[in-house]
């Protein structure tokens, strides 16, 4: 019985001391010693073996990315009709190229041929010749700005709408005409309709104004011209 | 008048056959882009006033075909074409993940590109002048400029086309003071009813001074001074005094 006894009371104390042993506060919690600058971390790498690096095998590849083309720039032929003031109305056949810096802007320059008719005074007065034949050529060019301020579609039928604008343009140039070279102002307004993305159709009417003094006084003459015309997008 | 137009419609004929872009038929590969914003807008034509007639959804992939201005023409995976803004392009990206980058022009491009163009107006020596210049960017202070010019005045007239250097002191401003200084080829064609029968051809050289401004997207104004001395075969030299204002824009 005394036996027993002890052994139940040893059996007590054993399991009460393990407990005690295993409990932790957390103020008994403390970092784990750091080990020496170069000296433990010296030797775990010492003792530790290399890790392996992994060296990729494939080439990168390059991925050439495609340009994206600009179609800023186009280039046509206009043909019509100009009214030289003085010299009756002749036919006009004329260059453009037109640059579009955004959608609402774009810079133009023409140049356009024509020949001046008779006067009033030749045709009354039978033989007699104002000009030659060399002074009645008719050509100027223009460098323009134009702004496109009424942007809109063309429709034609139900499955057929074509991009349109109405657009404003005003320039300076100069004007070759009866012996002389005059400094212009020209300015108009115009409406492209684009049947692609490519082809544009023109219709445009200006006013070229110069000074001259071809009949010995300074005047100024206004030469209004409308002109019909294709340009492509490049 | 009709020889000349004929051979005129018969050039331009020639020409739009040979030179014109075929779009059908050339099998191009285009740049395949993928949108990140929930949508994309696609409108009929290359401007902010035509209709939304597409819409691309996140993470659709679509094809550019073209730009035109600041406008790109796309085309969806379901064959749907439309016109994106470049503002809206913004918001896509490349198949490897990197963002597009639509040069669209704003305040950096104008302190730093690599070619602008312009078209001026103004007098020299008393005449209307206009002229044509272009200019490339060595660095964004100094351009080489090419200028192209003809005058017309009551005496004579001429042209003039002039190769020179502009420093543009601070170019990050908006409105940018520049010096520059060149030589040149000027070229006279006195009227019928002064003395001087023949046309002449003299060297000139140059220094001018000017004011760059930006306006707004591509665009910028600019004025300019120089002072021109022409090298004349007499015993004197000419100096002819030049300014011009226009508008230009960079690329």
């Amino acid at each position: 019985m005394e036996t027993r006894l002890r052994l139940l009371f040893l059996a007590c104390a054993s399991v009460a001391l393990g407990g005690c042993a295993s409990l932790h506060w957390p103020w008994h919690h403390k970092a784990p010693p750091q080990p020496a600058a170069g000296t433990s971390t010296t030797e775990q790498t010492a003792d530790a073996t290399p890790p392996t690096v992994i060296e990729p095998e494939v080439e990168r590849r390059q991925v050439k990315v495609p340009a994206i083309k600009a179609h800023n720039l186009e280039l046509g032929a206009y043909y019509g009709e100009i009214s030289i003031e003085d010299f009756g109305t002749s036919r006009l056949l004329g260059y453009r190229a037109d640059y579009h810096v955004t959608e609402d802007i774009f810079f133009e320059g023409t140049y356009g041929q024509a020949k001046g008719g008779e006067t009033s005074y030749e045709l009354l007065n039978g033989n007699v010749q104002l000009l030659t034949e060399a002074e009645r050529r008719f050509t100027y060019y223009d460098l323009s700005l134009g702004y496109n301020f009424l942007p809109g579609e063309v429709f034609i039928g139900k499955n057929l709408a074509m991009t349109s604008a109405l657009y404003m343009i005003g320039g300076i140039g100069a004007v070759k005409f009866a012996g002389d070279q005059d400094f212009s102002v020209d300015f108009g307004a115009g409406y492209r309709v684009l049947p692609t993305d490519w082809l544009a159709i023109h219709l445009d009417m200006k006013d070229l104004v110069f000074r001259t003094n071809i009949f010995g006084v300074n005047q100024l003459k206004n030469n209004l011209q409308g002109f019909i015309g294709a340009t492509v997008f490049f | 008048m009709r020889r000349s137009l004929t051979s005129a419609v018969l050039a331009f004929a020639i020409w739009l056959a040979w030179f014109a872009p075929t779009p059908g038929l050339a099998a191009a590969e285009h740049l395949q882009l993928f949108v990140t914003a929930p949508y994309l807008e696609l409108h009929t034509g290359p401007g902010r006033g035509y209709p939304v007639r597409w819409v691309v959804g996140r993470g659709e992939a679509f094809d550019v075909l073209m730009r035109r201005t600041d406008w790109y023409k796309v085309r969806t995976e379901r064959g749907e074409e439309g016109w994106a803004a470049g503002r809206d392009m913004a918001l896509t990206r490349l198949a490897d993940g990197s963002p597009f980058i639509a040069n669209m022009g704003n305040r950096a491009g104008f302190t730093s590109h690599n070619w602008e163009a312009g078209v001026l107006a103004g007098s020299f020596g008393g005449a209307s002048l206009i002229t044509l210049n272009g200019a490339g960017s060595l660095t964004d202070n100094l351009k080489v400029e090419l200028t192209l010019g003809q005058y017309l005045g009551n005496v004579s007239n001429g042209y003039i086309a002039t190769l020179g250097l502009s420093h543009i002191i601070w170019p990050g401003w908006r409105l940018s003071p520049f010096l520059s200084m060149g030589t040149g080829i000027n070229v006279i064609e006195p009227k019928v009813s002064l003395v001087q029968p023949v046309n002449r051809r003299d060297q000139l050289g140059y220094v001018g001074a000017g004011l760059r401004f930006y306006l707004t997207r591509r665009f910028f104004l600019r004025a300019e001074y120089r002072d021109n001395v022409v090298f004349t075969k007499s015993d004197f030299n000419e100096v002819d005094q030049e300014w011009k204002l226009g508008c230009a824009f960079f690329f």
